[in-house]
């Protein structure tokens, strides 16, 4: 087989119609053409919003890390449960996400976009019965992702924008643990994923979700990085603060454990940007940190429980060599056992570095990974539960946390030793990160699937509410 | 770059002549594409090579005929769907079927095409190949509210609830995990705004088995209206009778085992894995014994060989042997490997020590003369070595043993060996085997009173010798119960043989007749005959006993079908002594 020819259509039941698939998450969107391994659009859903000459600018994609504007003030679209709350702005930032890569903005009516601007009274009359405006998706039908647990309204309210905003011919709605797992090539499988701002597992039982089983909570990455902070506050001999790239004009270098030595750049209260937009850049130094530095404990017990020959974990760990990171202002330290602490309360609630002032309260057990397993399986039926979790797929960017799948299998060989437990998590990086949106363009592509797209012709006849009787 | 440059290079010694060789090699055919040079680096008996040419190799020629096919964006619908959607795919579009010879004519075609094209993409005709795949599950017909009525009603289940559980059927094509999850009826859906302050009944949880029971019951219900059962297919009828058999309770008692199976704690997991190991161990074992058993016994059946071994019981002969091998020998191996010496060397018997071994007694004290000379002239002196060692420390370690010792560890002197493998066992068996079935019967019986079972239970040196001292004193006694029987059956013949002639004295004293005399020779001669067989001993003794002298006679010549019947007239006698 010549690998350079691509598979005939034939061989994996594809057929293209250009479809565009998007998938919203709490920290980034994904957006591409469907057959396409990676997205092509990756951008982050936060967006940045500020005034300039008494008007409201917005700022969208990367640019926002870039330009610490005068009150630039950093909001999310999606609330912390992964539903959406703004939607005006998460219509702003979808778009974004399509129209900078994909397709291009399309021309808007002429009558507004600027250069036929004519005085007043003098509209000609020639120009009213045109229809001249063309939606932003008219030619390609849309795919989008969302979590299991979104409610119908916002379901409906999806559609409404797909369908009267960009005018897409047809549109469906797919659950992105469904997605996950036809990634993972499975119809059925547990999914596991560990996104930013959710935690989720979803039972997918034939390209369905077991509803009564999803099970999800907010211990994400940004939970992760929470923790970290408040392990920086308890740091000794000093607490360390992060600041950010931005707010340094030099430094030199320093040896460990040392205060930095940094030149900060200063900015008048009238020319800062908001908090908001210091602690999205703190966000990124953390998850640089939580990339180099955080580890899971792997197991088999948990990191406060005694080992197999008397020794606890945290001596073990302990004896492990430390990491360094180097902050952006030059401090950089070793970090030891403490490195397994910041996530250890994923599997372990008890284990939570405490902080008042976070905004995540303290978890309870039932939040930690293990038992959403369980309580997810509780809720499906009992022939399927082997069945699933020979299937467990892994996906998510924060489960990239080094030593996740190792730990994770050991819990569930600890709470199942019966059946066979098999967890299909990607090594890829990208297949990880993008798992649903690449099990969207599985399914976008496929011949079979054209017979599932919404029809703008359906939604016109039986309106918003198809999407729930479509969708299932 | 010639041989010639590369010795130069390498500092080897240059050779005298231009080689003779070369013109010949030049004779030799060299191949297109390798240079002269290049080849004459070759010496003899070249690999293969494959010789890329380094040009470019462009298109084949036939290709360059070829038009390139245009791929077009085409709508087509999808027969699945309902509302006729168009979506749109790159498609190749169809050549015409012969390539236009003349320049002017392709133009017509090609305007041709385009005017179909257009007219294509107004109307999508083409279905997509896909739809094929739209396939439903089979669903029973839908009751109407007569058959609901009379045959479905049912107290646990309302007729609203019935019809929403066959809609998710049908939509979920029967798929009763998700049917069963997503399972969530509200009993007057309508109602609940109007009157929400109105007792709505609880929500009632609806297992997946008790949704199962009640779609099997309204299915089978169905095909029976359908097809009365005696009408129906044979799979049908199997549907039905599956569909009949639904027991809810069982399934459900099934689903709690099985969920007792799937939360094992690690022990009980353990455990289990440790058993089914033990238990596998054991039926392995099992297997094993009993091919090994087999085994055995199927080489204890092969008749032993009885080919002639005296050519090779001289020295001379054991030679020739050991001649022929080698010769079998070399012809295998290639002389080149061989050394000269070490061809004729190796024999059989010197390398291999295992036989200088003093535990195999025989064979042994043949082979030693011939190992010991072979010895020294062996091209493996270490091996050789080692085996005189081993040698030198058997013998002196061998010791005599006191009579204790040899009990313990069960050294036993044969004077004879039975040629073949025996099992010790089978000996005590065979002297439970008399020459005659009656005999065997009365050692068995005489073994059954002693309680001692026939077949050995622990067939050892011992307990076999004790066996054999049984038998051989069961045999004594029943040797002596014959000879004692036979005395007294000649001693009753004799007393009757008193008594007739005392009769006849008495008679002859009265009448005299001759007839009598006759019988009166004839009958001590059956037993006479009688002393060679057991049987007729009891015959004799029975005729004796019973007095039947007509008979004798003829019992005598056939002893075979006496001694048949010998157990019934055994039996008789018994009841009449009774």
């Amino acid at each position: 087989m010549n690998p350079s020819v691509p598979p005939s259509t034939a061989e994996y039941g594809g057929d293209e119609v250009s479809a565009i698939v998007l998938d919203p998450g709490f920290s980034t969107t994904r957006a591409g053409f469907a057959g396409e391994d990676t997205p092509k659009s990756l951008i982050p859903t936060y967006y940045g919003k500020y005034s300039s000459d008494g008007q409201e600018s917005f700022v969208f994609g990367d640019d926002i890390f870039v330009t610490p504007r005068p009150g630039l003030s950093i909001h999310n679209p999606m609330g912390r449960d992964g539903i959406v709350e703004d939607w005006d702005m998460a219509e702003k930032v979808w778009e974004y996400a399509f129209t900078s890569r994909l397709t291009g903005p399309k021309p808007g009516n002429p009558l507004q976009n600027g250069l036929n601007d004519v005085p007043e009274g003098e509209l000609s009359t020639e120009m009213e019965g045109v229809e001249t405006e063309e939606k932003l998706l008219s030619d390609s039908p849309l795919l989008m992702s969302e979590p299991g647990w979104n409610p119908t309204k916002a379901r409906e309210k999806t559609i409404e924008i797909a369908m009267e905003k960009w005018g897409t011919p047809a549109f469906y709605l797919a659950r992105n643990g469904v997605l996950a797992a036809f990634a993972a090539g499975k119809a059925s499988a547990l999914v596991i994923d560990i996104g930013a701002s959710n935690i989720s597992v979803t039972p997918v039982h034939d390209g369905m979700i077991l509803k009564r089983g999803v099970q999800h909570s907010p211990l994400g990455g940004d939970y992760v990085s929470s923790q970290i902070r408040a392990l920086f506050k308890s740091n000794t001999p000093q607490p360390i603060s992060i600041t950010p790239h931005y707010l340094i004009s030099s430094k030199t270098a320093v040896d460990a454990g040392q205060p930095p030595q940094a030149k900060y750049r200063t900015f008048t209260p009238e020319r800062a940007p908001d908090a908001s937009y210091r602690t999205l850049l703190e966000e990124r130094t953390l998850s640089e940190f939580k990339e180099c530095v955080v580890q899971v404990w792997p197991g088999p017990n948990k990191l406060s429980a005694a080992g197999p020959n008397g020794v606890s974990n945290e001596e073990l760990a302990k004896s492990n060599p430390g990491r360094p990171f180097e902050f952006p202002d030059g401090y950089n330290q070793v970090f030891g056992v403490d490195r397994y602490r910041v996530v250890e309360s994923l599997f372990d609630a008890k284990a939570a570095i405490p902080d008042p002032e976070s905004v995540f309260p303290a978890p309870t057990p039932a939040q930690t990974v293990p038992e959403l397993i369980k309580n997810a399986l509780n809720g499906v039926d009992v022939d399927i539960r082997p069945h699933l979790l020979a299937n467990v797929v892994v996906t998510g960017a924060s489960s990239l946390l080094y030593g996740f799948t190792d730990r994770l299998n050991q819990e569930l060989m600890q709470m199942f030793p019966g059946p066979r437990v098999r967890i299909s998590a990607p090594g890829n990086t990208a297949e990880r990160k993008f798992g649903s949106w690449i099990g969207g363009s599985i399914l976008a592509s496929l011949g079979t699937f054209h017979q599932m797209w919404i029809s703008k012709k359906e939604f016109d006849e039986h309106g918003p509410n198809i999407v729930e009787k479509r969708c299932k | 770059m010639a041989a010639a440059d590369v010795r130069d290079m390498l500092d080897l010694p240059a050779e005298g002549q231009p080689r003779p060789h070369k013109k010949q090699k030049v004779v030799e055919k060299r191949p297109e594409g390798i240079t002269r040079e290049l080849f004459a680096l070759l010496g003899e008996r070249a690999p293969p090579i494959a010789i890329n040419e380094n040009r470019y190799k462009g298109r084949p020629k036939w290709m360059s005929k070829l038009r390139v096919r245009p791929w077009r964006m085409t709508p087509f619908v999808n027969g699945a769907r309902s509302d006729g959607l168009v979506l749109r795919h790159w498609q190749r579009q169809h050549e015409p079927a012969k390539v236009p010879a003349l320049e002017g004519s392709e133009m017509e075609i090609e305007k041709k095409e385009e005017t179909a094209d257009t007219a294509s993409a107004e109307t999508p005709q083409q279905d997509s190949m896909f739809s094929k795949y739209n396939v439903k599950a089979r669903v029973p017909n839908r009751y109407t509210d007569e058959e609901y009525n009379r045959h479905l009603k049912s107290d646990d289940w309302t007729r609203q609830e019935t019809d929403y559980l066959m809609d998710l059927v049908e939509e979920y094509d029967l798929r009763w995990v998700i049917i069963a999850d997503r399972y969530d009826y509200q009993p007057h859906p309508v109602d609940t705004e109007t009157n929400a302050n109105a007792l709505v009944p609880a929500k009632r949880y609806r297992t997946m088995e008790q949704m199962k029971a009640r779609y099997y019951f309204i299915a089978a219900s169905m095909l029976a209206l359908e097809h009365p059962p005696s009408e129906m297919s044979e799979a049908e009828f199997e549907l039905h009778e599956k569909m009949l058999k639904f027991d809810a309770d069982r399934e459900r008692s099934r689903k709690e085992l099985a969920a007792l199976q799937l939360n094992r704690t690690a022990d009980e997991v353990r455990e289990e894995s440790i058993l089914l190991e033990e238990l596998k161990r054991i039926t392995a074992n099992e297997q094993d014994f009993i091919t090994e058993r087999r085994e055995l016994y199927s080489r204890l059946e092969v008749p032993i060989s009885v080919g002639n071994t005296t050519m090779y019981q001289s020295s001379q002969g054991l030679s020739q042997l050991l001649q022929t091998l080698l010769q079998a020998d070399k012809s295998k191996k290639r002389r080149s490997i061989l050394g000269p010496e070490a061809g004729a060397a190796p024999s059989p018997a010197s390398q291999t020590p295992a036989p200088n071994a003093p535990s195999s007694t025989r064979d042994s004290r043949a082979d030693t003369p011939n190992a010991a000379p072979a010895a020294p002239t062996n091209k493996k002196a270490a091996a050789a070595a080692a085996a005189a060692a081993a040698n030198k420390e058997a013998q002196q370690s061998i010791r005599t043993l006191t009579p204790a010792e040899e009990a313990k560890y069960g050294v036993q002197h044969h004077d004879r060996l039975a040629p073949g493998v025996q099992f010790r066992s089978d000996r005590a068996q065979k002297l439970t085997q008399a020459k005659s079935n009656v005999q065997t019967q009365k050692l068995a019986a005489a073994l059954a009173e002693l309680e001692v079972p026939l077949r050995l239970v622990m067939p050892t040196e011992r307990v076999c010798k004790e066996f054999e001292k049984l038998i051989h004193s069961v045999n004594l006694l029943l040797e002596a119960r014959k000879v004692a029987e036979k005395v007294e059956s000649e001693i009753r013949v004799l007393e009757a043989a008193k008594e007739e002639r005392e009769r006849k004295v008495k008679e002859a004293q009265e009448k005299d007749k001759p007839e009598v005399k006759s019988e009166q020779e004839d009958q001590p001669l059956p037993a006479v005959e009688a002393t060679d067989g057991v049987e007729n001993i009891d015959d004799a003794a029975e005729g004796g006993e019973s007095g039947e002298k007509t008979g004798e006679v003829e019992r005598t010549s056939h002893k075979r079908s006496a001694s048949v019947l010998s157990n019934t007239s055994d039996k008789s006698t018994k009841r009449q002594r009774k």
